[in-house]
């Protein structure tokens, strides 16, 4: 566990600001706890050989553990798990395990009057293959 | 190809009980360990307990989805409130969309979820794409 972290400073934020990256190498150890807490047990995320039946090199971690990265960037820069309002984007590409996906994000817009704030986001892998794309969030703080 | 005429049909959830457990167990699982004075579920924990709702979609022997060949294209939520444990949240998805390009088809899930007072609490929508080989 890490430790609590303030609310980010709405006055102090500017458009075009980076949000510090987040890396994640995922593991096959991730994408099975991942399964069983999610509840999606699709065999494309657990087993190689139906993975391989399927056309995939092998099991592939699910979008979803992706979107909960690019959810965490944001979070973790916030501060706060509650002030997101929406959550958007497209997955581009394949993440195996042993990739090492790094989440970007930037501000995108600051509405002073609703306390919002717009941000732009994306994933890649270790080699910079896109896996993440045209992701938007909202937040109010 | 799966029939167009499935467009409209829905799939609800059992109302699913949030408890600190299956938070803790999500946070854990994708590494979102921060603490918050407030256990508030991760915004990507709408796709946990509306889980049951694509897995019905995924299941229903008349669409017939090809699952082997499809993945997850795209994926909104937006959120009207925080979820903490103790909610008791039901999921409402429906296929919004079936079309085809080439050997490619397209399904698209919209989902909404509301709490024991039937209060709107997320809405989310999938898009999936289907390869066929």
């Amino acid at each position: 566990m890490t430790a609590v972290r303030e609310v980010v400073d709405f006055k102090a934020i500017k458009i075009g600001d980076a949000l510090p990256d987040l890396r994640k190498t995922v593991t096959v150890e991730q994408i099975r706890a991942y399964a069983a807490a999610s509840g999606d047990r699709n065999p494309i995320h657990l087993d190689d050989e139906f993975a391989r039946r399927a056309g995939l090199p092998g099991v592939i971690a699910h979008g979803m553990l992706t979107m909960a990265f690019v959810n965490q960037l944001v979070t973790d820069w916030l501060g706060s798990r509650g002030a997101v309002r929406s959550l958007q984007g497209r997955f581009a590409g394949m993440v195996l395990p042993g990739d090492e996906v790094r989440c970007t994000g930037t501000v995108l817009n600051k509405d002073d009057s609703r306390r919002r704030i717009t941000l732009s986001l994306g994933a890649a892998n270790q080699r910079g293959e896109r896996v993440f794309t045209k992701g938007v969030a909202e937040a109010e703080v | 190809m799966t029939e167009t005429r499935f467009v409209g049909r829905t799939y609800e959830t059992e109302p699913f009980e949030v408890t600190a457990e299956s938070i803790r167990a999500y946070m854990n699982a994708v590494g979102d360990t921060r603490v918050e004075p407030d256990l508030v579920a991760p915004p990507t924990y709408a796709m946990v307990y509306g889980f049951d709702a694509y897995w019905q979609l995924w299941s229903d022997k008349e669409v017939a989805l090809d699952t082997a060949h499809l993945v997850h294209g795209e994926q909104s939520f937006t959120y009207h409130r925080p979820v903490r444990p103790g909610d008791l949240l039901k999921t409402t998805g429906r296929i919004a969309g079936i079309s085809a390009r080439g050997n490619m088809e397209f399904v698209t899930f919209d989902l909404s979820a509301k709490d024991a007072g039937d209060q709107p609490v997320s809405e989310a929508s999938a898009l999936f794409i289907i390869r066929t080989p």
